[in-house]
């Protein structure tokens, strides 16, 4: 037995012997055909590790083939026999000096994949001559070698200097050192994300673009990658380069294809978009696009999952190509869904017929499963384009008339969804509906045709019986129809009252009191006391009026859009997962963000689907199916959470100013803001501790001298209360979005620092840990001061508050609207995004003193053009000095808040129309306070 | 960048194994393996993800063929290299078969060498390749009688060598160095994959063709080759010329090795090509086809008596008379739960079968000459059949082969290698249609 499982996962004894005698033999033939023979078994997973001694006998040869097959050897066994190793170091340094360039090249690609430590200081001298090598050949493989060499010793790479030696040959003579350089130096400088290896500039994406021209194939998609790595300083230069990048549009390589679409796609969001030259851009990106689609179906899929999310991005690059997604016949199915897919993402007004008629056919196919989607997709398009939805809907009563068993599941299914979106409009077709009614066997059909007639009852004449014939088998129904029939007998009841009592207390004990579900036992409990204690409350509730599910269906999540646009021909892009969801390490974590575009006026008209503000967001709108977007834009309709200062103009000053102190030193050690307030350093960082000193300038009130003295004679008198007002927490991320994690929070300024406060429910069946949030670049550098202190698991049903400190030392990006937050929480689940709005109040500082020669100072040093005049009528000074102190303290607020702005427009990112869009953004509040702020910011506008 | 490089058998044994980057172990070839025969239909095969090592594989020759990534790289870039390695082991062993592979293993090792280091991928070019490569290739020629038909008649030029035997081109490109019996052969061949869907009511819907010009080289030294083209092709939509036989195509895209400079006067394109095959041209057109669909389908289809659908399909060909559509085939998809059917056919070389699993019925053309018309009568036999269920018959669709015949109208007009080139060389020039889907809707 022992011999036979030897036999297995090594070579026999005997076979090794007969190997040795062979490898030692003197003939070369002999030698090579042994050699041959060792690896053959190591193909196949023998051990043949006891030759090592003998095949590196046969290394010094002056045979090449014979060199490679040894080579070939070494490199799969050096690892697991270091020591041996050793003994091959000598003759590698030797053939580094070879004549033969074939041979250099050979002997230094070998020594660094052999990932033995030893090895590598052996291996400095003879790269660093090989970087340097006249033959290009040996050159572009020491650069590979720089690579491989940093992944086994980074530290080493550094001090021998080889960094720069790399950074040279980006302007090798040679194209493809040019392009190796440049894939090792990608790589290294992953590892390093800050450390500016890959230094691009002009001159050298200049010498790039260059290089682009003449290297093969698989040299120019590493130079591409690396283009996309580049912000290009302004619209023309991003011009040019995509000037330049154009031509490879053509090449007959897709991956080359994609790579230069990536480049465009990145750059393009910088060109305004009324320049001719967009235009041209758009349409030169759809050929190659269509043309990928003849590709095998490999490719033909990696290619749909791109275009995917360029459709999404830009849908008018595609707009007219809509028949070449049309599916044949002998595609394979997933290549067929996705068609599917993009053919509903492009379906317009335009094209809606012939993407109707196309449907109508693919219901009819053999696919079962396309067939599904086939029929949920005809849906889709009566939800996406209204004009279509009549046409939709006589196609699916078509269908169902074929009766055939899955086609008319699904069609119910989607009319259910239809109904959502036009309400009142279609009811004709319940009748034929109901007809069907035996014939659904599948959970969601059963529960959408329940849904119909709960939500109907009143004008179906038999939804008493129709319901009742579900209620017989209720034990045996799944859950999903369970609770839908619950609601939809009390929906009935609520409806027709008289003849349905019996109905209504049947269905409430069953869900009550034989059901072990918590869910259905719930609810039920909740519709049995809503209409025992008050049935007009139930009728209110029960039959509200339902919110309208959106047209935009599935849109990928703007921010995680972006990301993946900038990851377009990676594997990111097929899974529409950022990379960080599954690649390990510290490699292709860092989250790449497109540019943003010249001319600010412009973002605003932006037509891109998923970019749109929350200003445009239809009011009482809510996605359909997991659809972040829409919560998104459905919480901005929160109130706005501002801090209203005249709520409570307590006396807390005391209190507050001194953490206002500390919150200065934080703000100012972070941002170099100017005009620096006497607060002491030292609290910056104990957050929320009580400071012991108090800052100097406190308390003592400037003399009186003029009008404007008064702004700073509010010394001890009024000041921000501490926990100044705080909106009730909203809720940002829906459970069902989440895989059953719901976030809910607000912000808060507490004592100066800016806290995020989180809600998080677990609304899942397990147990979630290992909490971790992230938040995007930001208009205002917000980002977590620590990590989110999640210390217990969080169980199924329970919340947990968290209070999260945020410091203002995050990277900055300026967000449209100003005041977004794009959030990812992660926990052992998966990742999730969301983003939410903070009140720019939040930013504010307490403290607003300022040295009344600064402050005049500042006032001369704005133009007086940029002053703006106007009365203010809401201000009744007549209830008495507290509305004045308030001004007062606003101004004197503002006066502090003028250098945070100030200090935003040092970085050159807002200009004035920002600033106006800021107060228009509906970040202030109404009334005197509103007319106070606008004033202050007018005036301290910088041009 | 490429962890990992393996060929596996269709058996999974493992033919090749190269790891490029030390970073994942060798199991994951069974991990592999594991997956890929255990994938169910609607999962994608593409790209599989096993923890933090994602495969991306292409199946040529009945072998798998995977490359395994712990980053971002791009599929794409991956795809298409390990169809150009599998292409090239073809040019280089002669043929893509679990044998070849296996025989030459230590020139495909060589090979992957050149090809990838440290993930990086460094060259495809066969050019640049055979600098470098030493390993000579074992060439395992299958036994073929048609290599025996060739030989003798007394040399005389049978019409039989006049067709480029269709092995001529599964041969090793670096023939051995003693054996100088190479051939200096050059083969082009014009491919069209045609597209077509055929409204219920014979209106054409769409169609389109992708084509390409291909060609596989035997000359042991480059040297630049003009091909000449129709001197009236016009590229792209807006260019509409006057008279109606002009050949056209949307879009085209070439090879980087060649030189356009005389494209755009005369149609010729300028290419020295390297040892072993490439793809020169491609092309597509959308929409507009210059001449007919080669096929008419005039169907009906109707209830008879209670459990029966009949079928009658009538079947144009509008190819010119001289050409003829090669294994022909059309397929009818009929109401579920069909369980026999009986046929008349016009021809006993055609057959007909029920296929109960595709719930469709399949009719088979070994020859189908051009101008003729076929008619074949399906009865189907349906258990419970409704009038619903004559809604399940169709959409026909069909496959086909038209030999000599490219539905563009592309032409190679002259294959002209320069007077440098020593030595006698034959030049081939082959045109071939295929259907990739063509759909006629009831």
């Amino acid at each position: 037995m022992t011999f036979l499982y030897l036999g297995h996962n090594c070579a026999t004894l005997g076979e090794i012997f007969e190997l040795k005698a062979e490898l030692n033999s003197d003939k070369k033939e002999k030698k090579k055909e042994a050699v041959k023979k060792v690896i053959a078994s190591m193909t196949v997973g023998k051990d043949v590790s006891a030759l090592f001694p003998d095949v590196v006998n046969c290394m010094q040869t002056d045979n090449l083939e014979l060199k490679k097959l040894v080579y070939l050897y070494l490199m799969n066994y050096a690892k697991s026999q270091p020591d041996m190793a050793i003994m091959a170091v000598n003759t590698f340094v030797k053939d580094c000096e070879d004549p033969n360039p074939l041979i250099r090249a050979l002997a230094v690609r070998t020594m660094g994949c052999i990932r033995v430590d030893k090895i590598t200081e052996y291996l400095c001298e003879p790269l660093r001559k090989c970087l340097k090598d006249e033959d290009p050949y040996v050159r572009k493989t020491a650069a590979v070698c720089v690579a491989k060499l940093h992944d086994i010793n980074a530290q080493l790479v550094e001090d021998q200097g080889f960094l720069d030696t790399l950074k040279d040959l980006i302007s090798d003579s040679n194209p493809m050192v040019v392009a190796n350089a440049v894939a090792a130096l990608s790589e290294i400088a992953e590892s390093h994300p800050n450390s500016n290896l890959l230094d691009l500039n002009p001159q050298t994406i200049n010498k790039l673009l260059t290089a682009l021209n003449e290297c093969t194939e698989w040299g120019q998609i590493f130079i591409l990658d690396c283009l996309a790595n580049y912000m290009p300083r302004d619209d023309r230069e991003s011009q040019s380069i995509c000037e330049r990048v154009t031509p490879r549009l053509s090449h007959a390589n897709s991956a080359v294809v994609l790579s230069a679409v990536k480049v465009l796609m990145k750059f393009m969001e910088m060109l305004p978009k009324d320049l001719d030259y967009y235009g041209t851009l758009l349409k030169k990106l759809a050929p190659p696009l269509v043309t990928l689609l003849s590709a095998e179906a490999e490719l033909q899929y990696v290619a749909l999952r791109n275009i995917n999310l360029i459709v999404q991005k830009r849908p008018e690059i595609l707009k007219h190509e809509m028949k070449v997604f049309f599916v044949k016949y002998n595609d394979p199915i997933y290549v067929k869904l996705e068609k599917l897919d993009i053919m509903i993402r492009l379906a317009s007004q335009a094209n809606i017929a012939q993407v109707l008629a196309e449907l109508k056919e693919y219901a009819t196919e053999v696919d079962v499963d396309f067939v599904r989607k086939a029929v949920r997709a005809i849906g889709r398009c009566a939800i996406k384009v209204e004009q279509s939805a009549e046409r939709c809907v006589s196609t699916l009563l078509d269908l169902i008339q074929t009766k055939v068993n899955y086609v008319v599941q699904e069609a119910i299914v989607v009319i259910k969804d239809i109904f959502r979106k036009y309400p009142n409009k279609y009811e004709s077709v319940i009748a034929t509906l109901c007809e069907n009614l035996d014939s659904l066997d599948e959970p969601e059909a059963r529960a959408a045709m329940i849904w119909i007639v709960g939500e109907y009852a009143e004008r179906i004449d038999n939804a008493d019986e129709l319901l009742e014939s579900f209620l017989e088998g209720f034990h045996d129904e799944s859950t999903q129809v369970q609770l839908q029939l619950l609601t939809a007998i009390v929906k009935l009841f609520l409806k027709k009252p008289t003849e349905t009592q019996e109905l209504v207390q049947q269905v409430l004990s069953l869900a009550t009191q034989d059901s072990d579900n918590p869910d259905l036992r719930d609810r039920g409990y909740i519709y049995w006391r809503l209409l025992s204690t008050d049935p007009v409350a139930a009728k209110e509730v029960v039959l509200a009026e339902k919110p309208l599910i959106s047209e935009e269906t599935d849109l990928i999540e703007p921010t995680l859009l972006e990301e993946l646009i900038c990851h377009i021909g990676t594997l990111a892009s097929v899974y529409h997962k950022p990379p960080s969801a599954f690649v390990e390490g510290s490699r292709g974590v860092q989250h790449k963000r497109l540019p943003a575009r010249a001319g600010s006026g412009e973002s605003a008209e932006s037509p891109d689907v998923g970019h749109s503000g929350p200003s445009e967001a239809p009011p009482a709108v809510i996605p359909s199916q997991g659809d972040l977007l829409g919560d998104l834009l459905n919480l901005d309709l929160a109130p706005p959470t501002v801090t209203v200062p005249s709520v409570q103009p307590s006396m807390q000053m005391g209190a507050m100013d001194l953490l206002g102190g500390g919150l200065d030193s934080l703000v100012c050690s972070s941002r170099a803001l100017g005009g620096d307030i006497g607060g002491s350093p030292s609290m910056g960082a104990g957050l929320g501790a009580a400071p012991a000193a108090m800052p100097a300038s406190l308390g003592s009130a400037p003399t009186v001298g003029g009008g404007l003295g008064d702004l700073f004679d509010l010394g001890g008198g009024v000041g921000m209360p501490t926990g100044s007002y705080v909106a009730p927490k909203t809720v940002w991320l829906l459970a069902m979005k989440a895989k059953g994690l719901e976030i809910s929070g607000t912000f808060a300024r507490r004592g100066g620092i800016i806290q995020m406060d989180l809600s998080l429910t677990n609304k899942a069946m397990s147990v979630m840990t290992d909490f971790a949030i992230q938040f995007n670049r930001n208009s205002f550098g917000l980002a977590p001061a620590g990590p989110m202190q999640v210390l217990t698991p969080l169980s199924p049903n329970q919340t947990i508050d968290v209070s999260l400190p945020l410091s203002m030392s995050g990277p900055v990006m300026k967000m449209e609207p100003l005041n977004n937050l794009q959030v990812a929480v992660k926990n052992n689940i998966d990742v999730f995004y969301f983003s939410c709005q903070y009140p720019l109040s939040l930013l504010f500082v307490e403290d607003g003193k300022m040295d009344r020669q600064v402050f005049l100072a500042t006032w001369k040093d704005i133009p007086n053009d940029n002053e703006a005049q106007f009365q203010i009528k809401d201000i009744h000074l007549n209830s008495g000095n507290r509305n004045k102190y308030v001004l007062d303290r606003v101004l004197q607020n503002y006066s502090k808040k003028t250098n945070v702005f100030r200090d935003c427009m040092q970085k050159q990112m807002y200009d004035s129309t920002s600033v106006d869009s800021l107060v228009h953004d509906s970040l202030l509040l109404k009334g005197s306070y509103d007319a106070i702020l606008k004033i202050i910011i007018w005036c301290n506008r910088i041009c | 960048m490429i962890s990992q490089i393996f060929i596996l058998s269709s058996k999974g044994d493992h033919l090749i194994y190269k790891d490029f980057r030390g970073e994942a172990s060798k199991d994951s070839i069974n991990v592999f393996y594991e997956r890929v025969t255990a994938l169910s239909g609607d999962q994608t095969p593409v790209v599989m993800a096993h923890k933090d090592l994602h495969f991306i594989h292409v199946k040529q020759g009945g072998l798998y063929w995977v490359a395994s990534t712990k980053t971002n790289p791009s599929p794409f870039t991956i795809i298409e290299f390990l169809n150009r390695l599998a292409a090239l082991t073809k040019d280089y062993c002669g043929s893509l078969s679990e044998k070849s592979v296996r025989m030459n293993f230590a020139l495909i090792y060589e090979l992957l060498d050149e090809m990838v280091d440290f993930g990086y991928i460094q060259t495809t070019s066969t050019d640049i390749l055979k600098n470098f490569i030493q390993t000579e290739a074992v060439s395992s020629k299958p036994f073929s009688l048609f290599d025996l038909s060739n030989v003798g008649l007394f040399g005389a030029e049978t019409q039989q060598s006049k067709v480029a035997p269709s092995v001529a081109a599964s041969r090793p490109i670096m023939s051995s160095r003693g054996e100088q019996g190479g051939k200096n052969e050059i083969f082009v061949d014009v491919i069209e994959r045609l597209s077509v869907v055929i409204g219920s009511k014979g209106v054409l819907m769409k169609s389109d063709i992708q084509g390409e010009i291909r060609i596989k080289c035997f000359l042991p030294t480059s040297s630049e080759m003009r091909i000449g083209l129709n001197e009236e092709l016009s590229i792209g939509k807006s260019q509409l010329k006057g008279y109606s036989s002009a050949v056209r195509v949307d879009e085209c895209r070439f090879h980087q090795a060649v030189k356009l400079d005389e494209f755009d006067t005369f149609r010729i394109l300028k290419v020295c090509p390297s040892q072993g095959e490439q793809t020169v041209m491609q092309y597509q057109l959308c929409d507009e086809l210059p001449c007919a669909p080669p096929f008419q389908l005039f169907p009906s289809v109707q209830k008879d008596y209670v459990n029966r659908v009949l079928i009658f399909l009538k079947l144009r060909c509008d190819l010119p008379p001289k050409s003829t559509a090669l294994n022909v085939s059309i397929t009818v998809p009929v109401p579920k739960g069909s369980v026999s059917m009986s046929q008349e056919l016009s021809s006993p070389d055609q057959t007909a079968e029920l296929q109960p699993k595709n719930k469709a019925l399949l009719w088979e053309i070994p020859r189908f000459p051009g101008g003729a018309q076929l008619s074949a009568l399906f009865k189907v036999d349906v258990p419970g059949l409704s009038s619903a269920s004559l809604l399940e018959v169709g959409p026909v669709s069909m496959s086909f082969e038209l030999a000599k015949q490219t539905c563009s109208g592309l032409q190679i007009r002259f294959l002209r290698l320069a007077p440098s080139q020593t030595g006698l060389s034959q030049r081939w020039v082959r045109y071939v249609t295929h259907s990739d889907s063509y759909t006629i809707r009831i």
